[in-house]
């Protein structure tokens, strides 16, 4: 996906970038890090089609998983601060996006108050999803981190840091907004999207060798043109034949409003938790999701990883289950046989894609700012296009 | 043969002690009164606690990683490695939440620091500590 910036976001991005980038050293400090993945994968599937879009079947490339980010920070005392981050992937042939521009105000010990174009918090993890160096896999278990188009959101946050006795405590609360382009299997193209009312909030309780966390996204969907580009046309068939066989104008117009996306809630769920103690590491997450009252069907997935940390190796197993719950409820009232085997139908082409697989990954942690990882996974897609998959990567991932 | 065994043992204790980590004294500014144990050393260093108990606003100060009282203060406070150390602050640092302790280049510039600012808590070897500075405690 390529975001096409609205003037408040090309505002917002060239604000703090001038912040950021050319305030003088005498009134700011700025500190530069980065991070940086060069990863080669390869994809074979018995179906011929690739598992996971952006990725090339029956290929090595060094392009799918490579990415690298070069983020400025300037402190511009009392408490305020201006964050940019400029990132490029393969995936998008490396063109640079500012993917966070950001203001920051410490309140006091506890609150942090930040306002721009940031990461949103949808799953535990998703934050810091692309800094490969932060966690032990070659790529977050894709199960949970499918790789949301919404990953970056303009909007205000809160993050809090609370002192429990032994433990401590962060929560994130979040208003903001997304727009930008999702794509299309039926227009084959890139089609506007957005999120609305972006609300959430997540925790995280810790100890010394424990975590556990949980959060909830929730928006209002922006989706009159992916209904008038997709949703809509997945059913004009089935509305011609319900038309012909007596459906009322009064029922197609009904059956339009339930199958349809836009202005319809999306809730999002995540909670797990993790261990690292004597060495051994234990992840869990569980997430949930969908778009409420529509075509859309519920996604339950989750991954559970054993690790072992071997001085500076480490070797993790993990078994992750991307899985979908078909729930017909929106189409409860729908009288015409027709309308409602094309909800139905609708539903379920929604609601195909679940795999599941096992995988093996070892981190080599070989330069204080580098680590050298390989991984194996081996999966199943319900599609027949894909079937049985495997995929092997090897690469480093840097922070600077 | 009681020769060889004197020079042996001699040989493996100076070795041990070469490798073992010299000992290191946390340090704060004299004024400071705040009891600090390991635990809450930890926390500061960690992003986690902002403030003495006192209420006095607290700034941690790092060696560099090729230090040897690094390592020490890593392993035996932080209980951490230096890459499990670098991955927990690129969680943080790549996300907004923080910054990692600034790093100075040595011990001399440690003192200085931490003994003009009541703010600041450092670490050196112990055997560079001077009246300049408080020892909160030495491990």
């Amino acid at each position: 996906m390529k975001l096409q910036y609205n003037p408040r976001q090309r505002w917002l991005i060239g604000s703090v970038l001038l912040t950021t980038l050319y305030l003088p050293s005498a009134v700011a400090e700025v500190k530069l890090n980065g991070f940086a993945s060069i990863r080669g994968t390869s994809v074979s599937s018995d179906g011929g089609a690739t598992p996971y879009p952006g990725y090339e079947e029956g290929e090595l490339s060094f392009k799918t998983e490579s990415l690298f980010a070069i983020q400025a920070s300037a402190d511009l005392s009392e408490g305020l601060s201006a964050t940019v981050q400029l990132f490029g992937e393969g995936a998008t042939d490396f063109e640079v996006d500012a993917r966070w521009a950001y203001f920051s105000y410490q309140l006091n010990d506890t609150h942090r108050l930040s306002a721009g174009r940031f990461a949103n918090p949808i799953f535990h993890q998703s934050e810091y999803e692309k800094v490969g160096y932060a966690h032990n896999f070659s790529r977050l278990p894709k199960a949970v981190y499918i790789g949301l188009d919404f990953s970056t959101i303009e909007g205000i946050a809160v993050d809090s840091q609370f002192n429990i006795g032994d433990y401590s405590l962060q929560t994130k609360v979040l208003y903001g907004g997304w727009s930008g382009e999702v794509f299309s299997v039926v227009t084959n193209s890139a089609v506007g999207f957005g999120l609305d009312n972006i609300m959430s909030a997540n925790a995280t309780l810790a100890g010394d060798w424990w975590q556990l966390f949980g959060g909830i996204f929730a928006a209002e969907i922006d989706g009159a043109v992916i209904d008038s580009t997709t949703v809509f046309p997945l059913a004009a068939g089935g509305i011609a034949l319900a038309t012909a066989n007596g459906a009322t104008t009064a029922q197609i117009a009904d059956f339009r409003n339930r199958i349809g996306w836009n202005e319809k809630d999306a809730f999002y769920w995540f909670s797990g938790f993790a261990v690292d103690y004597s060495n051994w590491l234990v992840d869990f997450e569980y997430v949930d999701y969908s778009v409420q009252e529509s075509t859309d069907a519920l996604n339950k997935s989750w991954y559970l990883a054993l690790g072992h940390r071997f001085d500076n190796v480490v070797v993790t197993i993990h078994t992750e289950d991307y899985a979908q719950e078909a729930d017909y409820g929106f189409l409860s009232g729908v009288a015409h046989p027709v309308l409602q085997a094309t909800g139905r139908g609708i539903h379920n082409a929604f609601a195909q894609r679940e795999f599941d697989g096992v995988g093996l990954s070892v981190r080599y942690d070989f330069h204080p700012s580098a680590a050298f990882k390989a991984d194996y996974f081996k999966g199943t897609d319900t599609r027949a296009t894909v079937d049985d998959y495997q995929l092997i990567s090897f690469g480093v991932d840097l922070v600077f | 043969m009681k020769n060889r065994i004197l020079v042996l043992s001699t040989l493996l204790t100076t070795l041990g002690s070469a490798m073992a980590f010299a000992e290191v004294a946390v340090i704060v500014h004299p004024s400071n009164a705040n009891a600090l144990d390991a635990a809450t050393v930890a926390k500061i260093y960690l992003g986690r606690e902002k403030s003495f108990a006192d209420g006095q606003s607290v700034v941690p100060m790092s060696l560099v990683e090729t230090a040897p009282s690094s390592a020490s203060f890593n392993d035996v406070v932080l209980k951490k490695s230096a890459s499990q150390l670098k991955a927990y602050w690129s969680k943080l640092v790549f996300t907004g939440k923080g910054t990692p302790p600034k790093e100075l280049a040595t011990e001399e510039e440690m003192l200085k620091l931490v003994a003009g600012n009541p703010s600041l808590i450092g670490f050196v070897d112990a055997s560079k500590v001077d009246a300049s500075v408080k020892v909160a405690f030495k491990f």
